[in-house]
């Protein structure tokens, strides 16, 4: 269990912090939790999460992850990451308020400085979205 | 929708003839209230508002509420924000399919930086 704050983490703040939690690593593997309140920002007026926001979630996600890493190796602020590439997300089904998203992240190869990810969320056992993504991480 | 107004302002539109390509001027809005957090201190457009800029294009567009099964690749080739980019152009193609979806394929930029590439399909809701 991890017990870091995930503003330690994670750069990203209100209105646009999309992760509760890094709840796990193990490897190239994270795990995160977020619980969508009823007023996100991604809300739209049918009360689910744009499609935008699960793709935010997850990068922030894998932010989440690499931010973990860093502070590990030594550092105080977390890194910026910018998202240099969505490619195949799907959204299966858009999440509405009060759902908790479960998320894993799994870190592939790093090429100057960009790092190839693949994201998968769930709402309890149904798969909501999954993405292949590229993040650049500011160090 | 979401965005309109609050992170970004239509300036000005063309449809064509067809009414599946059109070009929309926009103004990114630096009160936001997206860049207290999208950093404090250094705000920078996200990613994704840009996705969701893309997808109400595309429904002022269609004139239909739409929703985004997939995004099959969006590059982000620049970082734009209120700052570097006030206003931006987007130039956004929608293709009906025979199954009732849109293929819509997107690009933003300012001058000669292009900051989005978008290819995605989006449904009708």
């Amino acid at each position: 269990m991890i017990t870091e704050d995930i503003e330690r983490l994670i750069p990203q703040r209100a209105p646009i912090l999309m992760v509760d939690r890094l709840t796990q690593v193990d490897g190239a593997e994270g795990k995160t939790e977020f619980t969508i309140k009823p007023d996100n920002i991604f809300l739209d007026d049918d009360r689910r999460l744009a499609e935008a926001g699960l793709i935010e979630h997850i990068a922030q996600s894998a932010s989440a992850f690499a931010g973990y890493q860093a502070l590990e190796a030594g550092a105080t602020e977390p890194p910026i990451g910018y998202i240099g590439e969505v490619k195949k997300f799907h959204c299966y089904r858009r999440p509405q308020a009060g759902e908790v998203l479960h998320t894993t992240v799994t870190m592939g190869a790093e090429v100057g400085g960009v790092t190839l990810l693949t994201g998968a969320t769930h709402v309890g056992d149904e798969l909501v979205a999954d993405t292949r993504m590229k993040i650049s991480i500011e160090k | 929708m979401l965005l309109q107004n609050k992170f970004y302002k239509v300036l000005d539109s063309t449809i064509d003839a067809g009414g599946n390509h059109g070009q929309y001027r926009l103004a990114l809005l630096p009160d936001c209230e997206v860049y207290k957090g999208h950093f404090p201190g250094h705000a920078v457009c996200p990613g994704v508002f840009n996705i969701e800029t893309i997808k109400e294009c595309a429904m002022m567009l269609t004139g239909r509420k739409l929703a985004m099964p997939t995004v099959k690749q969006c590059r982000f080739t620049a970082v734009a924000s209120p700052a570097v980019c006030p206003q931006v152009d987007l130039d956004l193609t929608a293709t009906a399919t025979a199954a009732g979806a849109y293929l819509v394929e997107a690009r933003i930029t300012a001058g000669d930086v292009t900051y989005v590439e978008f290819k995605g399909e989006m449904t009708a809701l």
